[in-house]
């Protein structure tokens, strides 16, 4: 009953109902991509961490991986300390480096990543196979475009140039067994993984026996934070970072983002309050009349308290529904705008889809349409009958 | 007599060598950024000791004075401390013999001359690439591209909000007093004064609203420079409030005003008047 005469309500003033829903889809829209753009960075970027299934990345001492040329020398003694220690799983060594590759008369260059094949982390096979001889690579599919080059090719790739003899040093012949797709990095970025060892001896006494990151997985039930502390406090060269640091990390830089989520969240329950609270105490004003006749013929206080509010909730709800669809179709577009930020791994996402985070979001506006409600209908049930009546007759 | 204290730090790739005259011995001279200063306690006066690498013997330098981030978009999210020494300095603390990171080259101020510069360079020289100074700007500043796009993006979504409650709310404020206009019109009032009237008051209400955005951008743009000029550590400007915006704003919410305004009267004179009047 109380639900018919609220949308009985609603109905008799269709436009400014269906104003205001549409006002309050927008606004839930807005408070759903906050939200996931909140949450969603940070998510993402532990599910790239994750996926590579390691716990700790030693770096070069104040460095983050990849973040600078850095390299830390003695790279199998310090492989051999680490995956020493009782409470670490596995080590995998990675050495970054570049890639020269001659196409016609110019020179397309890339990214090299010398990594030990078993128990690599940095990319999964799209096509073709696994590394399993120094003489083989595994490119990325716009390394092989940019390149000219399929799975099965031979080519000569070169690690570096030596500006005063004007040519390519450490040259070899690699055949590409497979197409990759690496995890970390961003989609247009060219890039070719080739053995440790390989990398290595291309770059000559400059990489020899060198290393950019090391990857560790710390056994079940250890701790990554204490691991880390312990291997920086063994190996004073290098930086030990966990995921919840790399988090940290990735909070701090992308903080900006968190800020302008919550403000803009906050703006957009505003909205929606504003916009129930007028309509609904527009609504009560002008049923005035109508509400002391309730009264006056007994009906109860919490009934008209209750059909007010009920108005409310309806208005917030249908908006709030609304607005689902409408901000997942909003975040695609603003998650297209800012996967163009340089240097972002292809597949990360700013705003991510978490039902529990994005339900509670427009549970809360819905709250909100509730609270809404409470002045209008309060107003409304403490009318005094009889002067409201003679006023009504008067008017 | 001036304190002095000790402090390794460590000289990351990050360290940059400058040219320019020679410290007087016994110690050469360095500048370190005001984030390092900060962390690390040192003060101009104090000696530090640099290395290149972590537990290597290195040299004892004076701290001779802490330098400010430039107003550089591209430095905002680094977190790096600066430490900036002379280049022969640099290069022999970390065994880089003859060797530099990258040229600043001068031009003469006429036009087309940095292309031409950069071109004829490139054509002379190898091992390395001119890049003009705009091509580097250009690409730095991407991420902040790509800030900007979103920034637009969620202003168009702010718009058809503001549209959608500026629509609802005159709509709301004309039904109010449709008993009102009722009488009006009984009393002989035509409809297009009536439809002006609705006009005028929406315009107004976007004018005033717009006034008063313009105050609170003003407001809030001061507190988001106070707020990431202190986070970043930067001299940069993140939100100005220009003119130009405050002219576009307000064309804006007055067009969304009269069209607002005109919608909501129209659904109201086309009604009779003993309709309005409630008869």
């Amino acid at each position: 009953m109380l639900m018919r005469l609220a949308i009985a309500t609603l109905w008799r003033r269709r436009a400014r109902t269906a104003l205001t829903t549409a006002g309050v889809a927008v606004a839930a829209a807005m408070l759903l991509d906050m939200v996931m753009l909140g949450s969603g960075m940070r998510e993402s970027f532990r599910g790239f961490l994750e996926q590579q299934d390691y716990h700790l990345r030693m770096t070069p001492r104040g460095t983050m991986p990849f973040d600078s040329e850095a390299t830390i020398g003695g790279a199998t003694a310090l492989l051999a300390r680490v995956a020493s220690d009782p409470d670490v799983a596995g080590v995998a060594p990675v050495l970054g480096g570049k890639l020269f590759v001659p196409r016609g008369d110019s020179v397309v260059s890339g990214f090299a990543l010398g990594i030990a094949p078993g128990i690599q982390a940095d990319y999964v096979i799209a096509e073709g196979r696994e590394i399993a001889a120094p003489n083989e690579t595994v490119w990325n599919g716009a390394l092989l475009e940019a390149a000219g080059r399929r799975v099965g090719d031979t080519v000569r790739v070169s690690a570096g140039y030596d500006p005063q003899l004007r040519r390519f040093t450490g040259a070899r012949e690699l055949v590409i067994v497979g197409r990759g797709r690496f995890v970390m990095l961003s989609g247009g970025e060219l890039a070719g993984a080739l053995m440790l060892e390989t990398l290595q001896a291309m770059g000559g006494a400059d990489r020899g026996d060198r290393i950019s990151v090391a990857l560790v997985r710390v056994r079940d039930g250890a701790s990554a934070d204490s691991v880390a502390a312990r291997l920086e406090r063994s190996e004073p060269q290098m930086s030990a970072i966990s995921t919840e640091a790399a988090l940290r990390f990735v909070d701090e830089r992308l903080g900006y983002f968190r800020q302008l989520a919550f403000i803009l969240a906050s703006v957009s329950l505003a909205v929606g309050f504003l916009l129930v609270t007028t309509l609904v105490t527009v609504s009560v004003n002008e049923r005035i009349g109508e509400i002391a006749v309730l009264r006056a013929i007994g009906v109860a206080r919490w009934r008209i308290v209750a059909q007010v509010m009920v108005e409310g909730v309806a208005l917030s709800t249908v908006g709030a529904v609304m607005g689902l669809g409408l901000g997942l179709v909003t975040a695609k577009w603003l998650n297209g705008i800012l996967a163009s930020f340089p240097g972002l791994p292809a597949a990360f996402d700013f705003f991510l889809f978490e039902p529990a985070a994005a339900y509670k979001a427009l549970g809360l506006l819905v709250l909100c349409g509730i609270l809404a409600g409470v002045w209008p209908a309060w107003r409304a049930s403490t009318l005094p009958i009889a002067k409201t009546l003679r006023e009504e007759a008067v008017a | 007599m001036m304190a002095r204290r000790r402090w390794a730090l460590l000289v990351t790739a990050l360290a940059l060598g400058s040219g320019g005259a020679q410290a007087q011995a016994p110690w050469r001279s360095i500048t370190i950024d005001e984030r390092l200063a900060a962390r690390t306690s040192l003060a101009v006066g104090d000696t530090a000791v640099l290395a290149a690498a972590a537990g290597a013997p290195g040299d004892t330098v004076l701290i001779a004075g802490i330098t400010r981030r430039t107003a550089d978009p591209s430095e905002i999210a680094r977190s790096e401390y600066r430490v900036r020494l002379h280049l022969d300095h640099l290069q022999a603390l970390t065994g880089a013999g003859d060797r530099v990171g990258r040229f600043a080259v001068q031009t003469r101020d006429v036009p087309g001359a940095v292309d031409s510069a950069a071109a004829r360079i490139n054509a002379l020289a190898f091992g390395f690439r001119a890049y003009p100074a705009a091509e580097v700007a250009v690409e730095t500043s991407a991420t902040f591209r790509v800030v900007n796009r979103f920034h637009r993006a969620i202003g168009v979504i702010t718009i058809v909000a503001s549209a959608i409650f500026l629509l609802c709310i005159t709509l709301l404020k004309v039904d109010e007093r449709r008993r009102d206009v009722g009488a009006l019109r009984l009393l002989g009032v035509s409809r297009t004064t009536i439809v002006r009237a609705v006009v005028l008051e929406a315009s107004l209400i976007a004018v005033i609203g717009s006034a008063m955005g313009a105050a609170l951008g003003y407001g809030a743009g001061w507190i988001v420079n106070w707020h990431y000029q202190g986070v970043y550590s930067t001299p940069l400007k993140f939100a100005i409030v220009t003119p130009g915006i405050v002219l576009f704003a307000t064309a804006l919410s007055l067009g969304l005003g009269v069209i607002a305004g005109l919608l909501a009267a129209q659904r109201l004179v086309r009604r009779a008047p003993l309709d309005l009047v409630g008869r």
